[in-house]
């Protein structure tokens, strides 16, 4: 039987709330157990409210679950906000010296106490997490052993500090009555439990991106953080840029130079990077970057997410020039889509860029998939071993396909001359209009053969009476709730785009016509109808719009539909 | 050796005059000079007259966007650290549009020369005060005159920690050459800030106003080595404009600052991925 468990764990910034999903998602993996979990948090370092919301499964999850079964409150304030969000069977732990129970469901532990009588407060975090591990059928020793791990390079006082406090958290929770409970015992098995930010750092090192320019910004930053532990290990440079602009201009440097470059950051820092992607769509130099999106504008909401920047980076910068868009469904799937932007990148010689969201950079979830990087490397510069006299190299040579061959300077006697003005196929300014008309038509002859390259959304259960229809990372809470109004005998279908553009239109045109599309996104204008509605002349039914800040959750999705679908 | 020359299918663009057509032709005695051929030559350049530079030579050229020629030769750079870059660019490129970029170059201490075309005025958009036009310059569209007080790109760039830098006049090509060959053999940032008339938007600091007041630090006993003294001709009180090497103090630049770009240029790495997968699959 399958068994799926929901746990938040709640308090103010600083008291360690991640750590503790952290040592709880290490014990699950052990056991084969699937986690999908998401961190909601302020734009502060210290106080205020801050939440993890963790779910542990049986079988593999899509999404994260907004109603816990176990509500852990660090402090009181959380419990206040979230006590009736809990499960009918749920529990709450509360962070609390007072040894009273006013309500059969809520545990008083002194986590703090118990934490000093191990010997220092500041395991208070391990004893929660022990106490949490024995509610749900887990025994100290699965986690000693990720405690040992974890503290090994500690010094032995730390260890055994964690290790006591790990202890006393269990025992302690082992009187607590839960009615669901988990197989802890290990099994093998090559899952990895992996957030999407990782899985972003990871999609541009397997894809020999060496160089990242990037200047801070929320939800942004996690990508390159992820970045910066293999940066001993391989051959790469990670720069701090003074700003955005410098980030993006560093980049197409870096990339013109012969280098595979990515930057990465959120809405705002992308409107400031827009004159740059101009310049690598007028220089035709290959650049990636990630535009982890969060609500605006302005500063909007800096630890939040949304999905309102799709209209945008499909659009931006003055005039007009081919680029790719990607918008990732989930963990493994970011990992694929950055891969795939750089060799698309390389392959025509545009910016790609790959929207992601503070929901999926800091989702966490297990995936089975193994990472294959193969030997062989494919360069898409030119591999002609002609020896062109000085000037006789055309960087912009007009070709049948808009691809012209592409060589890095400095490595040949052939010259290679790029520039941001319309220039001429040696690449030097110049502004006459036929000129001007025939590298325009250069540049988007591209865009055809580009439209190919990229995969139409796939419609699942395909006689449904109606589709939900999404981009990106509402993904995986559209699937889940999908699957459970079916099983309530709702005939829903769905239909997820993640290769954003260009799509081949007419034959989107044949996917989309004749369906009753209910768009669902992470914006108030429903940019996705816009976009469908734009490119095919198809108009949606209805919409599911969320525009707070926070993940669209698949309970959300259900009850919308149950208001709009008059069921 | 081939002698770096004017492209013969680009026309020049520049007004008669100009005080560019020096700096073109001491860059490429400068190049000559040092035995530099086109192929080894990467001219990066920012968006002004400066910024036309690299489309009237024989070199390879990123020609970018306003103000950020700086990020681009520095990103080229970290890719490549074998590639000798020289950046044109002018005032407003480099000190308005880019001057966050300017400060950040010198901090990184990166490899690159870099010629600012300075003439005090936009001349590719008709004349408007640039940052290093003196106070209360009257210009069509700054008609009461500025009312910022004037930039100083050596005193600035010194008090950064610059380690290299220079001011030269384009009426004094023999120097200017002098000065691009010491600023290429520099190992590290090293700036060449060239004074110039702009002869058709800037009727205030004209040939004559620069032959007036431009003097050569090698007449007097200015010691480009010693910090104290840099910092008093910088800010010099007599308004002469002090030519030559102003100060000169190698550090370390910024791909020997990192053991990745010591060993060798980013772009050399061969690609391992049997080695990639082992650190990816093992460091969860």
């Amino acid at each position: 039987m399958v068994q799926d468990i929901s746990i938040l764990i709640g308090g103010a910034a600083g008291q360690g709330i991640q750590t503790i999903g952290a040592l709880l998602a290490r014990v699950c993996n052990n056991a084969g157990l699937f986690i999908f979990s998401v961190d909601d948090f302020e734009s502060r370092i210290r106080g205020g409210h801050s939440f993890h919301l963790l779910r542990i499964s049986t079988q593999a999850l899509t999404a994260p679950c907004f109603k816990p079964d176990i509500l852990v409150a660090l402090d009181e304030k959380t419990h206040e906000y979230h006590k009736d969000t809990v499960s009918s069977n749920g529990i709450t732990i509360l962070n609390s010296d007072e040894n009273k129970k006013e309500k059969s469901d809520i545990y008083h532990i002194p986590l703090e106490l118990l934490a000093e009588q191990a010997g220092g407060k500041i395991a208070s975090n391990t004893v929660a997490a022990g106490a949490v591990l024995a509610v749900i059928g887990a025994a100290f020793k699965d986690l000693e052993h990720v405690l040992k791990e974890q503290f090994m390079n500690r010094g032995k006082a730390v260890l055994e500090l964690n290790l006591k406090a790990g202890k006393s958290g269990c025992e302690i929770g082992k009187k607590i009555n839960f009615p669901l409970s988990l197989d802890f015992n290990p099994v093998q098995h090559q899952n990895i439990v992996m957030t999407g930010a990782k899985a972003a750092a990871l999609g541009a090192l397997a894809a020999d991106c060496r160089f990242f320019p990037f200047y801070p910004m929320s939800p942004g930053t996690p990508i390159i953080s992820n970045l910066a532990k293999y940066a001993d290990q391989l051959p790469m440079v990670i720069e701090q840029a003074e700003d955005e602009i410098a980030a993006v201009n560093m980049a197409i440097g870096a990339s013109f130079a012969g280098v595979r470059s990515m930057t990465s950051t959120s809405g705002g820092g992308f409107c400031l990077m827009i004159e740059g992607l101009g310049l690598a769509g007028m220089t035709e130099t290959p650049i990636v970057i990630i535009n982890a999106q969060r609500p605006g504008p302005a500063t909007g909401l800096a630890t939040r997410t949304a999905q309102a920047d799709l209209l945008f980076t499909i659009n931006a910068s003055q005039d007009e020039f081919p680029r790719f868009v990607f918008a990732p469904g989930g963990v493994i799937e970011t990992f694929f889509a950055v891969k795939k932007a750089f060799f698309l990148s390389e392959k025509y010689q545009v910016p790609s860029i790959v929207l992601m969201d503070q929901f999926l950079v800091d989702s966490a979830k297990t995936e089975s998939d193994i990472f294959k990087i193969g030997n062989e490397h494919e360069s898409f510069l030119d591999k002609e071993t002609k020896v062109y006299q000085s000037e006789s190299y055309l960087r912009y040579k007009i070709t049948e396909t808009g691809i012209s061959p592409r060589r890095i300077p400095c490595n040949s006697e052939a010259l290679v001359r790029a520039s941001g003005n319309e220039h001429t196929q040696k690449g030097l300014s110049f502004e006459e209009p036929e000129n001007r008309n025939i590298m325009m038509e250069k540049r988007f002859k591209k865009f055809v053969l580009m439209q190919q390259e990229m995969s139409l959304p796939q419609v699942f259960h395909d006689q449904s009476s109606f589709f939900l229809t999404a981009w990106g990372s509402s993904k995986g809470s559209v699937i889940e709730a999908g699957l459970k109004m079916r099983k309530e005998g709702i005939n829903v279908g769905w239909i997820i785009f993640e290769d954003i553009w260009p799509l081949d239109f007419d034959k989107l045109k044949s996917v989309l016509k004749n369906r009753k599309l209910v768009i669902v996104e992470g914006n108030a204008t429903c940019q996705l109808g816009s976009l469908i509605r734009q490119q095919t002349g198809i108009d949606y039914f209805s919409s599911v719009l969320k525009y707070d800040g926070r993940p669209i959750y698949p309970e959300y999705i259900i009850k919308e539909i149950r208001q709009t679908m008059g069921q | 050796m081939t002698k770096t020359k004017v492209d013969i299918d680009n026309e020049i663009q520049w007004c008669p005059g100009c005080g560019n057509f020096s700096i073109l032709k001491s860059m490429e005695n400068a190049f000559t000079a040092l035995g530099l051929e086109p192929k080894d030559l990467l001219i990066v350049s920012g968006i002004g007259q400066a910024g036309k530079t690299p489309n009237y030579m024989e070199c390879n050229m990123l020609h970018g966007l306003h103000g950020r020629a700086l990020p681009l030769a520095t990103g080229a750079k970290i890719a490549n650290s074998d590639l000798n870059i020289i950046v044109n660019t002018g005032d407003g490129d480099c000190y308005g549009e880019g001057g966050n970029h300017f400060l950040a170059a010198i901090r990184r201490n990166i490899d690159i020369t870099v010629l600012i075309h300075n003439n005090r005025v936009y001349g590719l958009t008709k004349g408007q005060a640039s940052p290093t036009a003196a106070f209360g310059m009257k210009t069509k569209h700054q008609n009461r005159g500025t009312i910022s007080s004037s930039f100083n790109p050596a005193a600035t760039a010194l008090v950064m920690g610059a380690g290299f830098i220079a001011q030269g006049f384009s009426g004094n090509m023999k120097q200017l050459e002098y000065l691009i060959v010491e600023a290429i053999n520099f190992k590290g940032f090293s700036m060449v800030d060239i004074h110039q008339p702009c002869v058709s938007f800037n009727k205030i600091n004209t040939h004559s106003w620069y032959k007036s007041r431009v003097f050569d630090l090698n007449d007097t006993d200015h010691d480009y080595s010693n910090y104290e003294n840099a910092l008093q001709t910088v800010h010099n009180k007599n308004h002469k404009i002090p030519l030559g090497i102003i100060y000169k103090k190698p550090g370390v630049p910024f791909h020997e600052r990192l053991d990745v770009l010591k060993k060798q240029p980013l772009l050399k790495y061969k690609f391992d991925g049997a080695q990639l997968e082992n650190i990816l699959t093992t460091a969860v």
